[in-house]
C-alpha cells in the first residue's frame, strides 16, 4: 500500500536559520504517526509546510498519490489536511458552533444557517465524548481543554483525511488525554491518518504506531515502531543522550529559617485556606490537575491576584495584598505559566527581558547605564548557558527552553529569596530540562526558597523536598517527597479524599 | 554548491541585521534608517518643492515649516509615548485648547506670564492625571476615557471662554512667537527641546524602558514587578503636560486662547505616529519617526500654499501619503530586515 | 533606599496631594473672564409709534451653537434686543450644530404656538420644510441670514450680503492701490471655508470688484474661521508671496491669527482688510498700528433687527419710516467699509471675537 502522505527532502530556509534541511516523512492511512524532536528540531515548521502555511524552498510532497504544492492553508484544507495547532487558532468571541464550522458555514443563498451549524457541532462533540459542551457557548468561556476539544471537532467537521495534532495533550489532564486517545483510535479505525506531536514519550508509547525523529531540521530516524522502540533509543536519537530526566542530587538539608509563610490564603471560587511555609534552601512542589487552583495559588502568593483572606509573609514581614511590586521588593520572583503571554517581551532583545525588574540598579537619576546593564545581563545569561549567547537577539527567536532560561535569568539577576516557578519545563525540550532542573537545585542550595508547580508528577517528586497535593482548591496532603511515589500522587490529585 | 552560497548569504544578512554587529549595521538600524520610507517621502516633497516654488528652499520658508510643525510636534511627543506605552490619547488637541483658554482668561492674565505658563501646564497635566487615573485605576478603556476628555475639555473651554477668542494681552507670552535666537524662532527651540527630552526619556531612562515593556506586554511587565498602573498614569500626565506646553505655544502663535484650537490635532498626531512606524498596539516605536511624520504633513501644507492650491486637495494628498509611507516602510523593512 | 520605601512614598503622595490642591485652588480662580463680555448690540429704538408697548408676544429663537464669535454675537444680540421690549417674551431653544436637533427644537417652538419665530438655520435647505410647517401653523418666520429654499417658508428674510462684502473689500483695496499708483499689484486673499457658498460669494464679489479696476487676485488660500487656521495659512502664504501690496482676510476672528502670523514674519509692506467687523478689528483699525487698515461688515446686529422685525410682524405693525403698512419680505444689509475715519461710529456695534 502506498502511503497517504509522502514528504521528501523538504527544505525551508528562514533568514539566518535553515529550519528544515531535507526532511522525509511517510504517513499511511489509518495510522498514528508520531513526530518527535527537541524544540527547534523543525517539527512546527514541518507541519506548517504540510498545512500550506509555509512554502518549502525545496522538496516534494505527495498526498494520496498526487504531487501537491499547497499555496495556502485553504488549499491544504480542501485536500483534506486539518491541523490543530499548539496555539489554538480559534476565535474566542464566536460560539462553539461557529468555530466548528468557521470557513465552511452551512448556508443557503448567502444566509448562514445557525441551526444546522449547531446540530453539526453537537453531533461532533458527542462523538468526541464531550456532549456537555453547549454549541452556543462563547468559545472564550471554555477551559483550555474544552477549546482543544472544539479544535478537534473543527478538524472532524472538515472530514479531514489527515489530522496534524501539535502537542494536543499539553493543556489536558490525564483523564482528558485518555479521552483524546479514544477519539484518535476511532478516527484511525475509519482510515484517518494522524500526525501526533508530543513531548511526552509515554503517550507515544501508548498511542503511536510509527515514529519519525527530527533533529536539527533533518530526519534522523524514520518509521520506528512506536510501541517497541526503547525510550532510551528515542532519546538518544533526539539528543544524543540516553536518559530521560536527570534530577540533581539534593545537597544538604534545607536550613531551619523559614523564609516564606503563607497563612489561610483564600480566593473564593479558586482556592481556600491554603497555608504552608518554605524554608531557606527548600523546594516545595505543588502537584495538582489543570484547574485545581495551583497556578492561582502561586499568583496570589506573588500578589498578581488579590487574596480575600489570609496573609503572605517573607522573612516575617507581611506583603501588601495584591501588590506585585511589594512582593518583588521583598525579593520574590515568579516564572509564570504562560511564558509568552505572561513572561516575555517577545519583540525585545534578551537583555531587556532579563534586566526588567532590576532596571533601577543600572540607573543613576533615572538614566540607564547601558554598558553596565549589558555586561550584567551577559554574566547571568552565560551562567545559564542561554543560546544563542548574544543578549541583543530578540527573545522571540529563541527556543522554548532558552526563553525559559531568560525568565529565570531575570530573577537570578534581580536576586531572589523566594522563587515561584509555574510549569518551569512546559514546552522545554529534554536537554534544556536537565539544565533547568540543575539550576533550580543550585538556587535552592544557595538558600533560595523555591515553590514549584508542575503537571508532571515525576518532575515534582524529583525536584521537591516537600510536596503539597492540591485538589479543587484545597491542599489535601503535605508530605516529604521521599514518602510519595508517582502513582500515589496521581491517586491523590484525582481522588484525594479516598486516601486522605 | 548553490545551497551553501544561499546559506552563507543568509547568514551574512542575519549578521548584518543584528544590531551592534558593525558600524554599517548600527547605521542601518538607526532611527532614520528605520524610517527610510518617511525620509524618502520628505526628500520627494523637497524635490517637488524646489522644482515648483522658488521660495521653498529659502531659510525663512524652512523656518516657517518648522514653526508650523512646532505645536503639533510637541503634542506628538506626548502621544508617541502614550502609544508606545500601549495606550491612546484622543484628548490632546482639546486639552491644549482648554489649557490655552484657561491660561488666557482676563483673570489669569492679570497675574502675569509666570502664572499663565503654570496654569497651562497645570491644566494639561491635570487633564492627563484624570485620564490616567480613570484608565489605570478605573479600568476604563483609554479610547473611551480620552474621547470623553476630548468632549468635556472642549465643553469646558467653551464654557470658560464663552466661545470667544481670548486675546493674549500679556506682552511676554505674546512675544514668545516673535522672538528669535540666532535667527531661529524660540518656538522651534521649544519644539526641539521637547523632542530631545522625549527622546532621552524614551531611550536612555528606566522610565522609557518601562514604557516599552508595558506597551509590549503589560502582563509580563506587571509580573516582572513593574507598577504598571502608576506608570500608565505618569504617561498620560506627560501627554497632558505636552498639551500644556503646546497651549502656551499656540496662544503665543495666534495671540489668542480659544476653544477652537487643536481641532483634530489628535488625528494629526496619531497619523504622524503611525507613519512614523510606531505600533498602535504599543511596545515598539520611535519618536524620530513621529517627528518625521509631523514634518511630512507640515511640508505638504506649505507646498500647497506655495503653489496656491486648494486645501481640499491637500487632505487627499495627506491620506495618500499616510498609506504610501506605511507601505514603503513595511516593504523596506521586509526586504532589508526580513526577520523584523 | 530599599530600607523604607513605604514612608518615602507616603511623603511623596502627601506633597503631590498638597501641590494638587494648591494648583486646583489657583486654577479655579483663573476661569473668570468678567471684564470682557459686553452686552449685545441693541438697535436704538426709533421715536415712532412702534416703540410704544403693544400686545404681549412671544418670540421663539433658534440658532446654531456658537463655534465662532459672530454666531455668539447673533445669540447675544437677539437676547439683548428682546430684553428692550416690555411686550416681548423671548423663548430661545438650546443652540445646536446638529440639523435634526435644530429641527426638533424648532418644532417644540411651533407646538408652543409662539407668536413669531426667528430662525438662523444650520443649513437653509435642510430647515426649509420646518419653516414651511411653522408658516402653515400661522407662525410668521423671520429667516435670519442663511436663506430658505422658498419664500413660502418665511415671512421676512433679513441677512447680510456676502457678494456685496467682497465687492466692498475689493473696491476699497483697488481704490487704495490706485491712489498709491501701484501698477500690477499683488493682492492676496485668505478666505474662510471654501466649500461654503458664502465664502464662494465673497470671493466672487472680491474678484469682480478688482476686475473692474483691471486687477486680479494673486495668492489665495482658505483657512477655517479659527485663529489657529488663520495663523497657519497666513504664515505659509507669506512665504509664497515675498512681496504683497494688499491682503483681504474674509473673517476678523481668523484675522487675529492672520495678524499674528504677519507680525511674526515681520512684514508690513502691504495693508490688510478684514471682514465681518469685530470689535477687536475695529480697535486695531482705530489704533492704526498694524497692517489692518479697514474691515468690511457682515454685522451680527442683523439678529437685533430680526427680533425687532419679529415683534412688528407679530403685532401686525409696519416699519414706521416706510409708507407700507407691513414689514417688507426681504431686507439685505449693506456691507459697510470701516476705516480709521469712520470707526468710531461702528465701534459700539462691533462684536467681541
Amino acid at each position: 500500500m502506498s502511503p497517504l502522505l509522502t514528504m521528501r527532502g523538504i527544505v525551508k530556509q528562514f533568514p539566518g536559520v535553515r529550519a528544515l534541511d531535507g526532511v522525509d516523512l511517510d504517513v499511511e492511512a489509518g495510522e498514528v504517526h508520531c513526530l518527535l524532536g527537541q524544540n527547534g528540531a523543525g517539527k512546527s515548521t514541518l507541519i506548517k509546510v504540510l498545512a500550506g502555511a509555509h512554502r518549502p524552498d525545496a522538496g516534494e510532497i505527495t498526498f494520496d498519490g498526487q504531487p501537491v504544492a499547497f499555496a495556502s492553508p485553504q488549499a491544504a484544507d480542501q485536500a483534506g489536511i486539518a491541523t490543530i495547532y499548539q496555539e489554538l487558532d480559534l476565535v474566542p468571541g464566536l460560539s462553539v458552533a461557529e468555530n466548528v464550522v468557521l470557513g465552511h458555514e452551512p448556508a443557503r443563498l448567502g444566509f448562514t444557517r445557525p441551526r444546522d451549524a449547531e446540530e453539526r457541532a453537537r453531533e461532533l462533540l458527542r462523538r468526541l465524548g464531550h456532549p456537555e459542551i453547549p454549541p452556543r457557548r462563547e468559545l472564550g468561556r471554555l477551559s483550555a481543554a474544552g477549546q482543544q476539544v472544539v479544535s478537534m471537532a473543527r478538524a472532524l467537521a472538515r472530514d479531514a483525511r489527515l489530522i496534524v495534532m501539535d502537542e494536543p495533550s499539553a493543556v489536558l489532564d490525564p483523564e482528558e488525554v485518555q479521552n483524546l486517545f479514544r477519539v484518535i483510535r476511532e478516527l484511525t479505525a475509519d482510515g484517518v491518518a494522524i500526525v501526533y506531536i508530543s513531548h511526552r514519550l509515554e503517550e507515544i508509547r501508548q498511542i503511536g504506531d510509527r515514529v519519525t525523529v527530527l533533529k536539527d531540521g533533518r530526519t534522523v530516524a524514520r518509521n520506528l515502531p512506536g510501541r517497541d522502540t526503547p525510550t532510551a533509543e528515542v532519546i538518544r536519537l533526539m539528543t544524543g543522550r540516553s536518559i530521560e530526566y536527570v534530577f540533581p542530587a539534593r545537597a544538604a538539608e534545607p536550613r531551619p529559617d523559614v523564609v516564606l509563610e503563607v497563612d489561610g490564603l483564600t480566593r473564593p471560587g479558586e482556592f481556600a485556606d491554603v497555608s504552608f511555609t518554605v524554608r531557606s534552601g527548600e523546594v516545595v512542589g505543588l502537584a495538582g490537575l489543570v484547574g485545581s487552583g495551583r497556578s492561582e495559588i502561586l499568583e496570589t502568593v506573588y500578589g498578581a491576584r488579590r487574596a480575600t483572606a489570609g496573609s503572605v509573609r517573607v522573612h516575617g514581614r507581611a506583603l501588601r495584598p495584591g501588590s506585585v511590586p511589594s512582593a518583588v521588593r521583598a525579593r520574590m520572583g515568579l516564572c509564570p505559566e504562560e511564558r509568552k503571554s505572561q513572561g516575555l517581551l517577545l519583540a525585545e532583545p534578551v537583555s531587556r527581558n532579563v534586566s526588567l525588574p532590576a532596571l533601577r540598579r543600572f540607573a543613576r537619576a533615572g538614566f540607564l547605564g547601558r554598558d553596565a546593564e549589558l555586561s550584567a545581563v551577559g554574566t547571568v545569561t552565560a551562567q545559564l548557558d542561554v543560546r544563542p549567547a548574544d543578549p541583543t537577539r530578540p527573545v522571540r527567536t529563541l527556543s522554548g527552553g532558552n526563553q525559559q532560561k531568560v525568565v529565570l535569568a531575570r530573577w537570578l539577576l534581580q536576586g531572589c529569596d523566594v522563587l515561584l516557578l509555574d510549569e518551569p519545563t512546559r514546552g522545554v525540550d529534554v536537554g534544556a530540562r536537565t539544565e533547568i532542573y540543575a539550576l533550580i537545585r543550585r538556587l535552592a542550595d544557595s538558600g533560595v526558597a523555591v515553590v514549584m508547580v508542575s503537571s508532571e508528577v515525576p518532575e515534582v517528586l524529583g525536584l521537591s523536598d516537600r510536596v503539597l497535593v492540591v485538589r479543587e482548591g484545597r491542599v489535601v496532603r503535605t508530605a516529604p517527597s521521599a514518602d510519595l511515589d508517582e502513582s500515589r500522587v496521581l491517586d491523590l490529585v484525582m481522588e484525594g479524599t479516598a486516601h486522605g | 554548491m548553490p545551497a551553501v552560497d544561499e546559506q552563507s548569504r543568509v547568514e551574512k544578512a542575519a549578521r548584518e541585521a543584528a544590531p551592534s554587529a558593525n558600524p554599517l549595521a548600527r547605521l542601518l538600524d538607526s532611527a532614520p534608517a528605520r524610517n527610510l520610507g518617511l525620509v524618502a517621502v520628505l526628500v520627494l516633497l523637497g524635490i517637488v518643492g524646489v522644482s515648483t516654488a522658488d521660495t521653498f528652499l529659502t531659510r525663512s520658508n524652512l523656518l516657517t515649516i518648522l514653526t508650523s510643525a512646532s505645536v503639533i510636534g510637541v503634542i506628538t511627543v506626548g502621544v508617541t509615548m502614550v502609544i508606545i506605552g500601549g495606550g491612546i490619547d484622543l484628548s490632546v488637541g482639546k486639552v491644549m485648547a482648554l489649557a490655552s483658554v484657561w491660561s488666557t482668561t482676563v483673570a489669569t492674565q492679570s497675574y502675569g506670564p509666570v502664572v499663565m505658563v503654570f496654569c497651562a501646564l497645570a491644566v494639561g497635566a491635570g487633564c492627563g492625571l484624570v485620564n490616567g487615573l480613570l484608565i489605570a485605576y478605573g479600568r476604563v478603556v483609554p479610547f473611551i476615557v480620552t474621547l470623553a476628555m476630548l468632549i468635556s475639555a472642549q465643553g469646558l473651554a467653551e464654557q470658560i471662554s464663552g466661545r470667544r477668542s481670548q486675546i493674549v494681552t500679556d506682552p511676554t507670552i505674546a512675544a514668545i512667537a516673535n522672538t528669535r535666537l540666532l535667527g531661529i524662532p524660540l518656538l522651534v527651540y521649544i519644539f526641539a527641546a521637547v523632542v530631545a527630552v522625549g527622546w532621552v526619556v524614551l531611550n536612555r531612562t528606566t522610565f522609557g524602558r518601562r514604557t516599552f515593556a508595558i506597551g509590549g506586554n503589560p502582563e509580563a511587565a506587571r509580573l516582572a514587578g513593574l507598577d504598571v498602573r502608576r506608570h500608565t498614569v505618569a504617561l498620560y500626565v506627560v501627554s497632558g503636560l505636552c498639551g500644556g506646553i503646546a497651549a502656551i505655544m499656540i496662544s503665543s502663535l495666534t495671540t489668542t486662547g480659544s476653544s477652537t484650537h487643536g481641532t483634530l490635532y489628535e488625528l494629526d498626531a496619531i497619523a504622524a505616529v503611525i507613519i512614523g512606524g510606531t505600533l498602535l498596539t504599543g511596545g515598539r516605536g520611535t519618536l524620530i519617526g513621529s517627528i518625521l511624520g509631523v514634518l511630512v504633513f507640515t511640508t505638504i501644507t506649505n507646498l500647497f500654499v506655495l503653489n496656491n492650491l486648494a486645501t481640499e486637495v491637500q487632505n487627499i494628498a495627506k491620506g495618500a501619503i499616510i498609506v504610501a509611507a506605511v507601505l514603503i516602510q513595511s516593504r523596506a523593512r521586509r526586504s532589508w530586515f526580513s526577520t523584523g | 533606599m530599599s530600607s523604607s520605601p513605604l514612608p518615602d512614598l507616603g511623603r511623596r503622595s502627601v506633597l503631590l496631594g498638597a501641590l494638587g490642591l494648591g494648583a486646583g485652588a489657583a486654577l479655579s480662580a483663573c476661569t473668570s473672564n468678567t471684564p470682557a463680555a459686553p452686552a449685545g448690540s441693541v438697535a436704538a429704538p426709533t421715536a415712532g409709534a412702534n416703540t410704544a408697548s403693544g400686545p404681549a408676544v412671544t418670540i421663539g429663537f433658534s440658532a446654531p451653537a456658537a463655534d465662532h464669535g459672530w454666531i455668539a454675537a447673533i445669540a447675544n444680540n437677539a437676547k439683548a434686543q428682546a430684553a428692550q421690549y416690555s411686550d416681548v417674551t423671548f423663548e430661545a431653544v438650546n443652540p445646536t450644530n446638529d440639523i435634526t436637533q435644530q429641527i426638533a427644537a424648532v418644532e417644540t417652538l411651533i407646538n408652543k404656538k409662539v407668536n413669531a419665530l426667528v430662525l438662523l438655520p444650520n443649513d437653509g435647505s435642510q430647515l426649509t420644510s420646518t419653516g414651511r410647517k411653522a408658516m402653515a401653523a400661522g407662525i410668521p418666520v423671520i429667516n435670519l441670514d442663511r436663506i430658505f429654499d422658498t419664500p413660502l417658508a418665511y415671512r421676512t428674510w433679513i441677512g447680510g450680503d456676502n457678494y456685496g462684502m467682497g465687492v466692498s473689500a475689493g473696491t476699497y483695496v483697488a481704490e487704495q492701490l490706485k491712489a498709491k499708483g501701484v501698477a500690477n499689484p499683488i493682492i492676496g486673499e485668505i478666505a474662510g471655508i471654501d466649500s461654503l457658498p458664502l465664502t464662494q460669494a465673497r470671493s466672487k464679489g472680491f474678484a469682480d470688484a478688482l476686475a473692474s479696476y483691471g486687477f486680479s487676485v494673486g495668492p489665495r488660500q482658505a483657512a477655517d474661521f479659527t485663529a489657529q487656521g488663520g495663523q497657519r495659512v497666513a504664515a505659509n502664504l507669506l512665504q509664497a508671496a515675498p512681496k504683497l501690496d494688499a491682503l483681504w482676510n474674509h473673517d476678523d476672528d481668523q484675522g487675529i491669527g492672520v495678524l499674528a502670523a504677519i507680525n511674526q514674519a515681520g512684514r508690513n509692506e502691504f495693508f490688510m482688510v478684514g471682514g465681518a467687523g469685530s470689535a477687536n478689528a475695529m480697535r486695531d483699525i482705530k489704533a492704526d498700528n498694524t497692517v489692518l487698515k479697514a474691515t468690511v461688515t457682515y454685522s451680527p446686529t442683523m439678529a437685533s433687527s430680526a427680533i425687532a422685525l419679529a415683534r412688528l410682524v407679530a403685532q401686525d405693525k409696519g416699519m414706521s419710516d416706510l409708507v407700507e403698512k407691513e414689514v417688507p419680505t426681504s431686507i439685505t444689509l449693506n456691507s459697510a467699509t470701516i476705516t480709521k475715519e469712520n470707526v468710531d461710529t461702528y465701534l459700539p456695534l462691533g462684536f467681541e471675537s
